[in-house]
């Protein structure tokens, strides 16, 4: 690791200053990402702007019928909280089987979606829960915040500050992970709420989706049955040493039918 | 404090200092004025240097020194060699032994070999110095796949070594083997990959060296598992100093696992590095490194054949190999897949004739080097996937067909074709026993319920037999302080195994002392005149033998200076229970009150010196002794993703006399989890094209986390102590690596049978689970 300055600023105009006045600064979410990548030398930033420090980032309440969570509330902290397991366990149940404990106790959900890792589980919820990030300068719809492969709608220098989760009336997070790193090599969330079936895949392709047309279908006939015939082509898929594009194509498949059996018992 | 006695689960004494974070590793110690020494590895598989340009490093503020291949030639220094106990090909020429030098000198062969040091005041300067170092590499064509590498037209490594073939070994009867084939009923044939493998030890590979100017001499703490062997190789054959000026100490080691035996290069370059800059050099390796720079283990891919009778007996067994050493021979690589996997072919079945057949080649990987069983666990893996789909091909019940095959307890002693001298055992009562214990007649509701949800179920059981001992010789020196405290140093030396309970106990138990009257002490040249490190599962057997031998030493010395104190005739004092007396009359001393009075000249007879009860003792074991046992596993499949699950373990040991069974079980459970990894999880994958290593982080190579291993059931066979050591004990060790690999395979494959699957290479990854059984349905 390169030598860099760090701050740990307590407000989140600090932190926004702090970045702007460096020369090539990065915000400190969690660091699970940054800090190897930092170790290997691949990333040398100029200075690390630690957002652990500002507490209006950290914290979980529920708004009205949303449940909204604080973009520096680690991942170990998501899966404990009762307001979590109340409102949306399959959410508690994502957050609870992201990586390890040392990764959950010091990931968080801002740090994550900002990443934007393709085999990364929050994406899936964020898309699966129609969420809401909010910026420190607007708020995005969860559709529009994943671009692509590693990339966001974030602007430069732009901080998340919370993610506003609809409650769904049931959801439902199936994960096949690597045995290695713990990424999903595919994970599935289904959501059945007031406007209908979403269902988001992660690990499968470069960036998470959402599948339209088995939503569709779902919609129409909410079945473990509905979901065969619905497949996310090879060719789309990734494919590397863990997983062919084959395999992960077929996992899809299974992962996203278990979701919707497992709604509909919790449902019967 | 009471008096352990052998059998009894001892606790681990040390466990108090590594559960606390207490314990002493390399990494732990900071010696005065300590500089940094980082290694650059080669990015190429395979290349010619064509020049190296250190001057920008060089001029980097900090940094002191740097060390290239050609800075090492011009120092004269010797390359490291190799102790493989096979050393001629079959037709009686000795095997290719290229040179190892501690850097690269004009050619690098595989991605990770050292071709720089660099000393720096802090090891962040010295990470920038690498970045800075400009080599010119010419790449040249890699091979990676030994069978690839052996033929015609393959890239050569070495430019005096036809088709990369270090050797060709055969042991067994070939002519015997043949006969028995062409009268067999049934031959039986299977193709098998054992995979590669890479130990991951916690605790990466690091040393420091000190260098001390008005005495010319030297200190290395060194992550290593055998102090002397190494001392002995980096002073006379690589640094060209005397060995008495080299002391070697490995303080806490964390793990092993035989990747720590070898003699690597950094150690060597560092105590060079000392020298000329008279500050102590440390270097520690990163885990990225460890990947890179621990040898590897296992990669065969052998051929089996199994000639039976129509009645399933078997007649005869033909093994052969192609084993990848990497690019060098390391210090005992071309004996694992020869000699090393040779030996215990057949396993514990009885069979008539046998020929081994294999070469040794090289490729353009990081060399191979033995890891836990060295070969073994290839043996029995290979035996014991043959019989599985025997078996399966002929109609035999699996169980039957083994249980007819074992060797019959009244068969012992025997020789195996392989010339494995087998002096005892039970295999059948072992084997019975374990089936018992794995709860058969619940097997086929066991088998519905899981059907109902969907998931496939299969057993499988695997009888082992290895054969443990490593290097013959032993030192155990006892001392008896005037504080009352009795010193213990082995030459053997634990990376975690628990010597420092162990080895008290037995001495403990001998001398009817409590174990806190004994000091133990470990993993240094300067305390013991010689050590045969760890390696073979040998420290129970030898060195353990070791200090019961010197312990008898001791009591026997006792008994001298207690007829004087009695003043009796020496034949009249016994010694029972810790204590010399004689029967019959009030003559009682405790072991602690001769201990006091042989320090005191007033109490001694005239012949005695004080300090005449301490003692130092060789054991020399006589021949390698062959633990055996048995397991079995029951396993879970989900057909649709190919997810397995080991819903149950089974475990029966014979290693003898058990010592402590505390220690023994989790020899046997560390055993069992490596094993697991390896069947199911673990895999060390080149580039075919690039050399690149691809798993060289955690991320990409899965090692068994605490969830992927099952409660096991273990107990222990104590009905056969062998006789070829006084302790009675058979290695521990290794054993769960030669049973687990096959148990859970064959109960894999079991449970996918309908679909038709007959092989699948380790590790069972889900999708090559999956992948079989659509590709076998497609097919159908």
């Amino acid at each position: 690791m390169q030598d860099f300055s760090y701050q740990r600023p307590a407000a989140l105009t600090a932190a926004i200053e702090a970045f702007e006045q460096a020369e090539d600064g990065r915000f400190l979410a969690g660091g699970q990402t940054l800090l190897p990548v930092m170790k290997h030398r691949l990333a040398t930033p100029s200075d690390l702007i630690d957002l652990a420090g500002i507490s209006d980032l950290e914290g979980i309440s529920i708004a009205g019928s949303a449940l909204s969570i604080g973009a520096m509330t680690t991942h170990a902290r998501v899966a404990s909280a009762a307001e979590v397991h109340d409102a949306i366990p399959a959410l508690a149940k994502l957050a609870g089987c992201i990586g390890d404990p040392h990764v959950r106790n010091r990931g968080t959900l801002g740090g994550s979606i900002a990443n934007n890792d393709p085999a990364a589980d929050y994406p899936a919820a964020v898309a699966g829960l129609n969420a809401t990030v909010y910026t420190d300068r607007r708020r995005i719809a969860g559709d529009d915040f994943f671009t692509g492969f590693f990339e966001t709608a974030l602007e430069e220098g732009e901080l998340i500050t919370r993610v506003e989760f609809p409650v769904a009336a049931a959801a439902c997070y199936q994960k096949f992970d690597d045995p290695a790193s713990g990424y999903a090599v595919v994970g599935v969330f289904v959501s059945r709420g007031s406007q209908g079936v979403r269902v988001a895949v992660t690990g499968a392709t470069p960036c998470v989706f959402r599948m339209r047309d088995l939503e569709a279908a779902l919609n129409r006939k909410f079945t473990p049955e509905t979901v065969s015939g619905f497949c996310v082509p090879e060719e789309e898929c990734n494919d590397d040493l863990h997983a062919t594009a084959a395999y992960r194509s077929h996992l899809v498949g299974v992962m996203a039918t278990r979701a919707v059996a497992a709604i509909t018992d919790g449902e019967m | 404090m009471a008096v352990p006695g052998i059998g009894d689960a001892v606790s681990r004494t040390e466990d108090q200092r590594f559960l606390t974070g207490r314990g002493n590793y390399v990494d732990d110690i900071t010696l005065e004025g300590q500089v940094y020494a980082l290694v650059l590895r080669s990015p190429e598989a395979h290349a010619r240097i064509v020049s190296i340009d250190v001057s920008e490093a060089l001029a980097l503020s900090g940094v002191l020194l740097i060390v290239t291949g050609e800075d090492w030639q011009r120092e004269g220094f010797g390359h490291i060699p190799t102790k493989s106990a096979v050393r001629t090909n079959r037709d009686g020429s000795p095997i290719a032994e290229p040179p190892r030098h501690c850097l690269a000198m004009d050619r690098v062969r595989f991605v990770g070999e050292p071709v720089a040091l660099v000393v720096a005041e802090t090891a962040e300067v010295a990470a920038s110095a690498l970045a800075l170092i400009e080599v010119d590499y010419e790449s040249l064509p890699a091979v990676v796949d030994p069978v690839a590498a052996l033929a015609d037209g393959a890239p050569q490594l070495w430019d005096d070594i036809p088709n990369n073939l270090c050797a060709d070994f055969e042991l067994g009867d070939a002519a015997a083997t043949d006969a028995a084939f062409a009268e067999a009923d049934h031959v039986i044939a299977i193709d098998i990959a054992n995979n590669r493998v890479t130990a991951v030890p916690i605790e990466p590979r690091g040393a420091i060296a000190r260098y001390d100017a008005d005495s010319d001499s030297f200190e290395l703490y060194n992550a290593t598992q055998n102090v002397h062997a190494n001392r002995d190789t980096f002073a006379e054959q690589v640094l060209g100093i005397d060995k008495r000026k080299l002391r070697q100490i490995a303080p806490d080691v964390g793990g092993g696992f035989g990747v720590k035996n070898g003699v690597y290069p950094e150690p060597a370059l560092i105590l060079y590095a000392a020298r000329q800059l008279r500050r102590p050099v440390k270097w520690i390796n990163t885990r990225s490194e460890s990947f890179l720079a621990d040898t590897h283990g296992r990669e065969q891919i052998s051929k089996v054949e199994l000639a039976l009778r129509a009645d399933g007996t078997f007649l005869a067994l033909r093994t052969t190999t192609t084993g990848n050493i990497g690019a060098f021979c390391w210090t005992v690589g071309p004996f694992t897949p020869t000699g090393g996997s040779a030996r215990t072919q057949g396993g514990p079945y009885a069979i008539g004739a046998m020929h081994y057949q294999a070469k040794a080649v090289f490729t353009n990987t990081q060399p191979l080097d033995p890891y836990r069983g060295a070969g073994r666990p290839e043996a029995s893996f290979q035996i014991e996937r043959v019989i599985e789909l025997a078996a399966r091909e002929l109609g035999f019940d699996p169980v039957e067909l083994r249980r007819k095959n074992l060797i019959p307890r009244a068969a012992l002693p025997l020789r195996t074709p392989m010339g494995l001298e087998v002096d005892c055992g039970d295999f059948p009562q072992v084997f019975e026993r374990t089936l018992a214990m794995s709860d058969r007649g619940g097997f086929a509701e066991r088998v519905a319920a899981s059907r109902a949800r969907g998931r496939l179920r299969g057993f499988a059981i695997a009888p082992y037999l290895e054969c443990t001992g490593g290097a013959p010789n032993e030192y155990a020196g006892i001392t008896f302080t005037a504080d009352g405290l009795i010193e213990l140093a082995v030459g053997s030396q634990s990376t975690g195994m628990g010597h420092e309970t162990s080895m008290p106990q037995i001495l403990a138990a001998r001398l009817g002392v409590p174990l806190e009257d004994i000091r133990y002490v470990q993993g240094d040249t300067d305390a013991t005149p010689i050590g045969g490190g760890h390696g073979g599962s040998r420290n129970l057997e030898v060195g353990g033998n070791a200090v019961a031998q010197a312990a008898d030493e001791v009591i026997d010395k006792g008994k001298a200076i207690a007829a004087h104190l009695f003043g009796t005739p020496l034949d009249r004092v016994s010694f029972e229970d810790g204590r010399f007396l004689v029967p019959q009359t009030n003559h009682v001393l405790t072991m602690p009150e001769v201990a006091v009075a042989s320090l005191d000249p007033g109490r001694l007879p005239e012949d005695l010196q004080p300090g005449c009860l301490n003692t130092g003792s060789t054991f020399a074991r006589s021949a390698i002794v062959v633990p055996n046992g048995c397991h079995a596993a029951e396993v879970e499949v989900d057909p649709q993703t190919g997810i397995i699950e080991i819903v149950g373990y089974w475990v029966v040991d014979d290693f003898g006399t058990i010592v402590n069974p505390l220690l023994c079980d989790g020899q046997v459970m560390g055993g069992i989890a490596q094993g697991i990894g390896q069947a199911l999880l673990e895999h060390a994958v080149y580039d075919a094209d690039s050399g690149q290593l691809l798993t060289a982080t955690l991320l990409d190579y899965a090692l068994p986390r605490a969830g992927d291993i099952p409660d096991m059931a273990i107990e222990y066979y104590e009905g056969a102590p062998t006789e070829k050591n006084p302790l009675g004990v058979k290695g521990a060790g290794e054993a769960g690596c030669c049973g687990a690999p096959p148990a859970v395979v064959n109960a894999v494959l079991d449970a996918i049978k309908e679909s038709g699957v007959t092989n699948i290479d380790m590790p069972l990854k889900p999708e090559k689970v999956w992948r079989a059984i659509e590709d076998a349905r497609r097919a159908g």
